[in-house]
């Protein structure tokens, strides 16, 4: 993974010291609190319903286990002993104290990392697939370009006080694991007669206004990949809304323009604007990609290790896929176990991993966008010691990509934007369908969950979206169908009025019930099958059959 | 922040700035404890309003708002329950 | 008010005139002028080769004649709040585009934090209240020079 040069630590030193002058200012009344808001927001500092939240950049999800303790340490310290791990890959403290901030971030540029810019309106950290470098099918590996990216997007001068937040997403190959199409930017290495380059999308998000990214660029050489991003940004900050938070992301001006209107103007930007110095040589490309080599890995006919242990079969089976170099392989650590908070870890989980990532990966750990983990590079045969290790923290439970595996955000229990609270709905949902067996049966299931229509939870792409609405001081939740954050991107429909909470999960067996009903052998997921019928069929099961009216 | 308050009884309740935590008025200051508040009465607003801005002004606390109370004294909505009582999981 | 370049702190030279004194004969070296008052007096200052400001609102940057403007001497831009971006790109167009040479000058509300940023977009100088003086050096001090664009 990428480490620092010495500029990259002093300009990480130098901004310690000056958030640490802004905090000063702050508490002297030098600064209001509307003028210190952008500035601690830009650090990563929000304030929430108990207390203050730092978001602690994870830059496209890579980790150290050094990092990783570091975290851990920070949450003993200076939190109450977890973190969460975020839809943008990452890492939250709900409980700092701002005092004690700059102490901090200055604990945290001991290790290279930092909170820039994971809120405010600049652009945010650019996510990828956390399957990078993995994959046979993969054109080339994206996060050296989002290295490349982050690099030119932190403490840009031009756009650091844009209309709204920014983001932008790297893949490296077809399949889209990182949701980028409901990016304002979201970019895909692709091959077009033997050179290799940047299919480009902009416009997408969720939020109030779901919208799937759009083509702008059919093809972008790499070399240009800086000067036509500075097109865009230069184009969104002058002309985007700023007179109204909720019509100010770029997806709002790209459909009040056109993308036919957008696009040339942010082509004359390309071509007017752009800067020599941008440009990208061959020589800091493969300066930038000597970062990202793959450990020593020598390919072997290792099988895995088979036992006679149904549960460390089911983990194989679910959460373990092959590595492209042969005789290893890829684990998914879900933080989706029952009774948990999705996407939490613990500090003792933390420094476990650590060990554990240290003597089976390559001291290496991902985070993926749907708030799980990675170990990229384990040897087959090592398999069941680490299943075992893994199961001692409560890191094993074998639910990738099924129903209980679900994106949630912190909803009411942390958030003051929040209309409902989202965990106990993940938390329900887990315990009533924590059985591998009666999962499997189902299938391949994303239900995401958001605890308002911001949609942190990414409820509009999710097979199921889960929604929480206030209802004349009552939780509830609307439920959305068809959705999909993959490459075959889809903002999922509303299947009816909402259910109180007691209510949800005999809705979701109704909605289960009707997709057993109509699914044709076992690779008949439930997106197909609901491509398939439509949402006819599944609101006239639920409706006709729920007598109590939300 | 008057705007478009309903009901009756309130509490007037912050952030302090230093640490972020939950702080209520009291007749002795700010504090914790919701159930020390002064209960203010609608036609008190404005100048509790005012009392807030200049707390704000002297940096010792921030995003200060008014607290609807039920009938029975308690706080009403969920969402400021959840405030006062904290996260209703298990971490 | 001061006007700070760089660290240095520079006599102004520039005065706004009143609306209601705008008369052609008014106009002099260093009269800071509207977008449309400079509209209408633009051959009177080419004619006699004064020195002309002109100053546009943050919100009023993005959509105005660059071309025009930047035939100006001094251009300003009153920040009616800091958070707007939009003078940032403005600079960038004006410098780049329109090869403006003259001196570009941020008023209104602008943070000391914002000083780096302004410099390095193509803003000379800072319209500031005196006695924050201090803070604006201190910042700029602990600029280091070191930066991710070119």
């Amino acid at each position: 993974m990428y480490k620092y040069s010495d500029i990259d630590k002093k300009i990480i030193a130098s901004r310690v010291k000056q958030f640490e002058n802004q905090v000063n200012r702050r508490l002297e009344g030098k600064l209001t609190e509307e003028e210190f808001k952008p500035l601690r927001l830009m650090n990563g500092l929000y304030l929430q319903l108990h207390a203050y939240m730092l978001r602690i950049a994870i830059p496209y999800g890579e980790l150290s286990s050094k990092q990783l303790r570091k975290i851990a340490f920070i949450a003993d310290k200076y939190d109450k002993g977890y973190g969460h791990f975020t839809t943008r890959q990452n890492i939250q403290f709900n409980w700092p104290k701002l005092l004690e901030v700059p102490e901090i971030l200055s604990e945290l540029s001991s290790v290279e990392m930092h909170a820039i810019q994971t809120s405010g309106n600049c652009i945010r950290n650019i996510s990828s697939d956390h399957l990078a470098g993995l994959t046979l099918n993969e054109i080339e590996d994206p996060r050296p370009w989002c290295e490349i990216i982050r690099k030119w997007s932190t403490f840009h001068p031009e756009f650091s006080f844009l209309p709204r937040k920014f983001k932008i997403a790297v893949i490296g190959c077809a399949e889209d694991r990182a949701a980028m199409l409901v990016h304002d930017i979201g970019l895909r290495i692709i091959k077009r007669k033997n050179q290799v380059g940047f299919e480009i999308f902009v416009g997408g998000g969720q939020g109030r206004t779901p919208i799937i990214g759009k083509k702008i660029r059919d093809f972008l050489p790499k070399k240009d990949i800086l000067n036509y991003l500075e097109a865009i940004l230069t184009t969104y900050n002058q002309e985007g809304r700023r007179d109204n938070i909720y019509k100010a992301r770029i997806k709002i001006l790209v459909r009040e323009f056109g993308i036919e209107k957008f696009r040339s103007l942010v082509e004359e930007n390309f071509s007017k604007l752009s800067n020599k110095e941008l440009e990208i040589d061959d020589k800091s490309i493969e300066e930038i990609f000597g970062f990202f080599r793959l450990p020593p890995l020598k390919p072997n006919t290792n099988q895995i290790p088979s036992k006679n242990n149904h549960e460390y079969q089911n983990w194989i089976k679910q959460n373990v896929i092959p590595h492209k170099i042969q005789g290893y392989s890829i684990v998914q650590i879900s933080l989706k176990a029952p009774k948990k908070p999705p996407g939490d870890a613990t500090s003792n989980q933390m420094i476990a991993l650590a060990e554990i990532s240290e003597k089976f990966s390559f001291s290496e750990i991902r985070v993926t966008h749907e708030q799980n983990l990675v170990l990229p590079h384990v040897s087959n045969e090592e398999l069941f010691n680490l299943w075992n290790q893994l199961k001692i923290q409560n890191l094993a439970t074998p639910n990738l990509g099924l129903i209980t595996d679900t994106i949630c955000c912190p909803g009411m229990d942390y958030c003051a934007l929040a209309t409902a609270r989202s965990i106990p709905i993940s938390q329900k949902i887990s315990s009533h369908f924590n059985n591998y067996l009666k999962q499997k049966e189902i299938g391949d299931l994303k239900i995401k969950i958001s605890g308002c229509i911001n949609a942190c939870g990414h409820h509009h792409v999710g097979n199921i979206g889960i929604l929480g609405l206030d209802r004349k001081g009552q939780e509830f939740y609307q439920i959305t169908l068809g959705g999909s954050a993959k490459e075959d991107a889809a903002i999922g429909e509303i299947v009816g009025p909402s259910f109180s909470e007691n209510d949800l999960i005999d809705a979701i067996e109704k909605i289960l019930d009707t997709y057993k009903k109509h699914k044709r052998d076992k690779s008949d997921d439930f997106l197909s099958v609901f491509r398939r019928i439509g949402i006819k069929e599944f609101k006239k099961d639920l409706y006709d059959n729920f007598t109590k009216k939300a | 922040m008057v705007k478009k308050l309903q009901g009756e009884t309130f509490l007037l309740s912050a952030n302090e700035l230093r640490s972020g935590k939950v702080v209520f008025f009291t007749s002795k200051g700010w504090s914790s404890s919701s159930s020390e508040a002064i209960k203010i009465k609608v036609d008190e607003i404005d100048r509790y309003e005012e009392i807030s801005i200049k707390e704000e002004k002297k940096c010792i606390i921030i995003s200060p708002k008014f607290v609807e109370l039920d009938d029975f004294g308690n706080i009403k909505n969920l969402r400021d329950k959840i405030r006062n009582s904290g996260i209703t999981i298990k971490i | 008010m001061i006007i700070l370049q760089k660290k240095h702190e520079h006599k102004n030279h520039y005065k706004k005139i009143k609306e209601q004194d705008f008369l052609e004969k008014n106009i002099r070296n260093g009269s800071i002028l509207s977008i449309s008052q400079w509209r209408e007096a633009k051959h009177l200052v080419q004619e006699q080769k004064i020195d002309v400001a002109v100053e546009l609102s943050s919100n009023a940057c993005s959509l105005s004649d660059k071309d025009e403007i930047s035939k100006a001497a001094m251009v300003q831009i009153n920040f009616e709040t800091f958070k707007d971006g939009r003078p940032f790109t403005f600079a960038k167009i004006l410098r780049k585009k329109h090869n403006f040479k003259g001196e570009l000058r941020a008023v209104g509300h602008v943070l000391p934090d914002q000083f780096v940023f302004l410099i390095r977009c193509g803003f000379d100088s800072v319209e500031i209240k005196e006695e924050d003086k201090d803070i604006w050096l201190e910042i700029l001090e602990m600029d280091e020079g070191l930066y991710y664009q070119p």
